[in-house]
Order: structure tokens, then sequence, then C-alpha cells
């Protein structure tokens, strides 16, 4: 007997991408649109923060609903709503064009509330090329910038390829592993995971997440398609993608059992060479958005240190990590957002001046950058150190060590953004920064989310512990 | 089952790089996702072929479902070759990437 009440979150979702696909039917109202979007995301949001006590089980255990499931629902959910609340001048996208705009956002949102419940194969492969195939269209929607085109070609290919790789790995470990559900995988693969066979399945089924999360190999869509996209889509598959890129990957992981040396070498390579050349090409970016992209390709590493401690304290670290990078990515896209006029792409210069132009967003912008670097006392500091103690935890020495060296260099290319935004004056008189009261609160709650993470991040910490006990059955 | 199931994962494997080697060298979109879908038919028959190994029905379930799957990737992805080419003239990655070579429709046959 199946509890429909434990998919509501779900239905409502879908219900949600439904309402926007009537208004694609209808005559274009981008005010019609954007309001409607507001109402159903709170609405939404809500509905997931109600449902996150929800325990059990759906469809012959292939959807698992636990705390795990639920509070990542709640956070994709969150930056869906922060997507839309961006959205007041969606300039970047053609104006018949907005309701597909929320109505692929929408879908996508879902399927990524699909992914993190899912516990079987299948229905993990089909709610990440879902989530995947939205993304595609929403990259291409970018109106008037030739590079739209290039930059969703390259996520396209990049993605299907990644994803077939991924198939592929699932066929070797279904085949060896003799079932298709994880649960039972758990208790057959962590004592075969050396075997050549299992180790490559593994290896292979891992890459379709790294994609999403823009590990190393994996990583060249993520310049190009942040850089071509709408800033609101760039905002979204910065904070609502990785998170759920981190949930599954976990998920796939903890398979392993944590026996694995050759798994966790193979992993600490990927976490090294991402933070390196995401932080390495980062100093070069004259692009915001680019520079934004590398960083995240960068954060991706320092997300993968806790995963591959292969420990639940590294798990509940990189739970953390995903929350804080929720928070401060989407801080910085709505610092871009804002200042840009209609849509256009920004360099790092044309923040110049912001701190009175915008003195709410400066400051915003100041902590959140603080934050990526990891400076105290902000969340991304609080967040850096827990992974850096998992991997401490396991004798990964100079793995931190290396880390730090990343830490470092970022540095330098976080704070020549604040040296724009603080002490550059600008060329000419630019005109000020409107900022209406809504993304004012926005932005206020990002402040002292983040500070609040620094100073104070004691429940956070032990939620992100009960979540990743519940993968140990 | 006549064919070991050794023999199927080495045929899915060889498809699947012969897909792979399609994808990586093509200067063509529409050969690239040919070789796409040559990848995710290798998947499919490697699951045929565990499902047959593990006597379990779920494995050709999956196959089944693959084949919905890539006709939705092939859908989205030739929608986007279309808008592609309409706008650049050539279906060549090389072209688009950096407008390199501009080409009028018509020149391109």
């Amino acid at each position: 007997m199946t509890n429909w009440t434990l998919f509501i979150p779900e239905l409502y979702s879908l219900g949600a991408a439904g309402v926007f696909f009537l208004f694609c039917l209808c005559r274009p109202d981008s005010r019609r649109d954007y309001g409607a979007a507001m109402i159903l995301s709170a609405l939404g949001l809500f509905l997931t923060v109600w449902s996150v006590g929800f325990q059990g089980s759906l469809f012959e255990g292939v959807y698992r609903v636990d705390l795990y499931s639920q509070v990542f629902k709640v956070l994709i959910y969150c930056g869906f709503f922060l997507a839309v609340c961006l959205c007041a001048d969606l300039s970047g996208v053609d104006e018949s064009r907005h309701s597909e705009f929320y109505f692929l956002l929408a879908l996508c949102t879902l399927a990524m509330m699909l992914l993190v419940s899912c516990v079987h194969l299948l229905a993990i492969y089909i709610a990440l090329e879902l989530s995947s195939y939205s993304l595609y269209v929403l990259v291409y929607l970018r109106r008037g910038y030739q590079k739209g085109l290039e930059s969703a070609l390259k996520y396209f290919i990049m993605g299907a390829a990644s994803s077939a790789l991924m198939l592929f790995g699932f066929a070797l470990v279904y085949g060896t592993g003799q079932s298709a559900y994880l649960v039972d995988l758990m208790r057959d693969l962590p004592g075969r995971i050396n075997e050549p066979v299992v180790l490559i399945g593994f290896i292979l089924a891992l890459s379709g997440f790294f994609f999403k999360l823009a590990v190393f190999p994996f990583h060249f869509w993520a310049p190009d398609a942040y850089e071509g996209a709408p800033h609101q889509v760039s905002a979204y598959i910065a904070t609502a993608s990785k998170v759920a890129a981190i949930a599954v990957l976990i998920r796939i992981i903890a398979l392993s059992g944590g026996q694995s040396d050759r798994l966790a070498w193979f992993l600490i390579v990927l976490s090294v060479a991402s933070m390196t050349v995401g932080n390495l090409a980062a100093i070069a970016q004259k692009d915001l958005k680019r520079l934004l992209a590398f960083s995240s390709v960068a954060h991706a590493g320092y997300v993968m240190i806790g995963i591959l401690s292969l420990t639940a304290l590294g798990y509940a670290s990189a739970v953390f990590y995903g929350m804080s990078l929720l928070v401060m990515k989407f801080t910085c896209f709505m610092v871009v957002v804002k200042a840009s006029e209609n849509g256009r792409n920004i360099s790092t210069g044309d923040l110049a001046g912001l701190h009175y132009r915008a003195p709410v967003l400066a400051l915003a912008l100041l902590l959140a950058l603080f934050g990526l670097a990891g400076i105290p006392p902000t969340m991304g500091f609080t967040a850096k150190l827990l992974i850096f103690t998992a991997a401490m935890k396991q004798g990964l020495l100079w793995l931190v060590i290396a880390a730090m060296f990343n830490v470092v260099i970022s540095l330098y290319y976080y704070l020549q953004i604040l040296k724009a935004a603080y002490f550059i004056e600008p060329e000419g008189q630019p005109p000020p920064i409107v900022v209406s009261t809504p993304l004012k609160l926005a932005a206020i709650a990002m402040i002292l989310l983040m500070v609040a993470g620094g100073v104070y991040p004691g429940p956070v910490i032990d939620l992100a512990g009960d979540m990743t006990m519940g993968l140990f059955p | 089952m006549i064919v070991p199931y050794t023999h199927v994962m080495l045929l899915g494997g060889v498809l699947f790089l012969l897909g792979m080697i399609c994808t990586l060298t093509r200067r063509n979109l529409i050969m690239i996702i040919l070789g796409l879908e040559i990848m995710l038919n290798a998947a499919a028959i490697t699951f045929v072929g565990a499902g047959l190994h593990l006597q379990q029905i779920e494995g050709q379930a999956i196959a089944l479902f693959i084949l919905a799957v890539a006709a939705a990737e092939v859908s989205v992805g030739l929608a986007l070759v279309v808008c592609i080419y309409r706008q650049t003239g050539t279906v060549d990655p090389q072209c688009i990437e950096g407008n390199k070579c501009q080409l009028k429709p018509d020149q391109t046959g």
C-alpha cells in the first residue's frame, strides 16, 4: 500500500510545473509568470519544510523518504525559490519564453527532488536525465548572446557523454552486485569493491555526478555554461544543482562501505586536480561569471575531500559544505544579477563603487567572498574546518596541506573582486543600483545566515550528522 | 544461457568504446549524437546480458527505459542542432566555437 502523503512535495512540484505548462499555451505575460512563480515556489518551500519529519518507503522500495532526502529537498527548493527571487528582471530571456523558463526550472527542481530520494539505479538515472535535459534547454534560452549557443551545445554533449558513462557503470555494478537496489548493493559491494570489474563499474557510475558537481575531468562545461546561461540559470546551476549532486554522490559513495584504498586514492587525485585547476584558472578570468564557475570547480574539490574520507563525519561535513555553498554562491549571483544592466555579462571591474551604489549588496558580497575563501567568522570557514578535520582524522595530512595551498591561491582572486567593489572608483557616473525591498530582505537574511553559520554552527552540524546517520543501515 | 556473461560484457565494452571514439573524433554534430546513442545502447546490451545472467527481469526492463530516455535525449539534442544550424549555418562544432568560420546556409549544402 503506497502512502501518498510522503509524496506530496513531489506531486506539488509536478502541479507547479503543470501550471507553467498551461501558461506556455496562453499569451505571454511576464508579470503574471513572475507572480505565479513567486507564490508557487514560496508555498512549495513551506511544504517541503513541513515534510521534513517524514519517514518511509514508496514504490516497492525504489523511493526512500528519510531525514537525509527531506532536508536536501528543502535545500533544493530553497535554491529554486531564491533563483525565482532573482527573476524580477528577467531581461536575459526572451519575453515570450518566460513561461517556458519557469516551467523548465520547476521541472528541474522536481527531478532533483526525485533524485535525492531514489535508491534504485534506474530511478537515479531517469531523475538525473530529467534534471539535465531541463538545464540544457535553460542554458540555451539566453537572448542576444552569441556564446549562448556554444555553451548549451558544450553542456549537452558533455552531459550526455558523462551520463552514458554513468549508465555503463551502472550496468557493470548491476551485473556484479546482482541487484539494482542500493540497499542490496550495500550488503554485497563493500566486500568486493577491490575486484577490477566492480571498481571500474563503480568509478564509471560516479562520472555522471562528477559532471553535475563539475569535478576535474568533467568540468569543461562549467565556465561556458555559466557564462552563456541567463544569470538566474547560472545561479540555479551553482546552488540547487550542486546540492543535489552532493546528495546523490554521498549516497552512491556510501555504497563502497569505506573499505577501499584504491577508490580513496582515485578520489584524492580528482579532488586535488579539481582544486588546483579551478583556482589557477580562476585567477586569469575577467568575466565574473566565468570566475565563479572556476571557483565552483575548486569548491567541488573541497567537497570531495569530505566525501573521500569515507566516514560518517566526512559525509556530514560535505553536507554542511553543500549548505554553505548554497548560501554563499547565491549571494554572489544576487550581486551579479543586480549589477548587470539588461542581463549582460559583467566583468570584475563593473563592480567598482558598489559599496556606495548598493551598500547592503556590497556587505553581502564581502561576507560571501570571505566565506568562499574560508575566512572566519563565516559559514564557509566552519565548513572548511569540518572538512579538513574529517580528512585529518583519516590521516590525510598532506591532502589538507595541498588544500590549504589552494585556499591561499583562491584568496587572490576573491580579494580582487572585493578590491573592485570597495576601493576602486568607477569611471564616470554609473547609475545607482536599485535594490527592491524583498531583495534587500533576502540579502540581509543571507548575511545573517552566513554570520550565524560561522558563530553558532552547532545545530546545523548536528542536523548534518543526523542526516548522514540514516545512510548506514 | 549459451553465451557466457563475460562475452556480453566484452561486446558491450567494445561497442561503448566505439561510440566514445565516434563522439570524440567526429566533426559533425549529428555524428556526435549518433556516437552518444551507441554508448547508451552498449549500456543497454550490458544490462540485458546481466539480467539474463542473474535470471532477473529487471535488466531487460531497464533496457526498455534506456530506449525511451535515449529517444528523449536525441530529441533535445537534435532540436539544439537545428537551432544552431539556423543561426550559424553549420553543424561543425569547431566552426561554432568562437565563430571561426561564418558560412552562409546555402554554402554548406
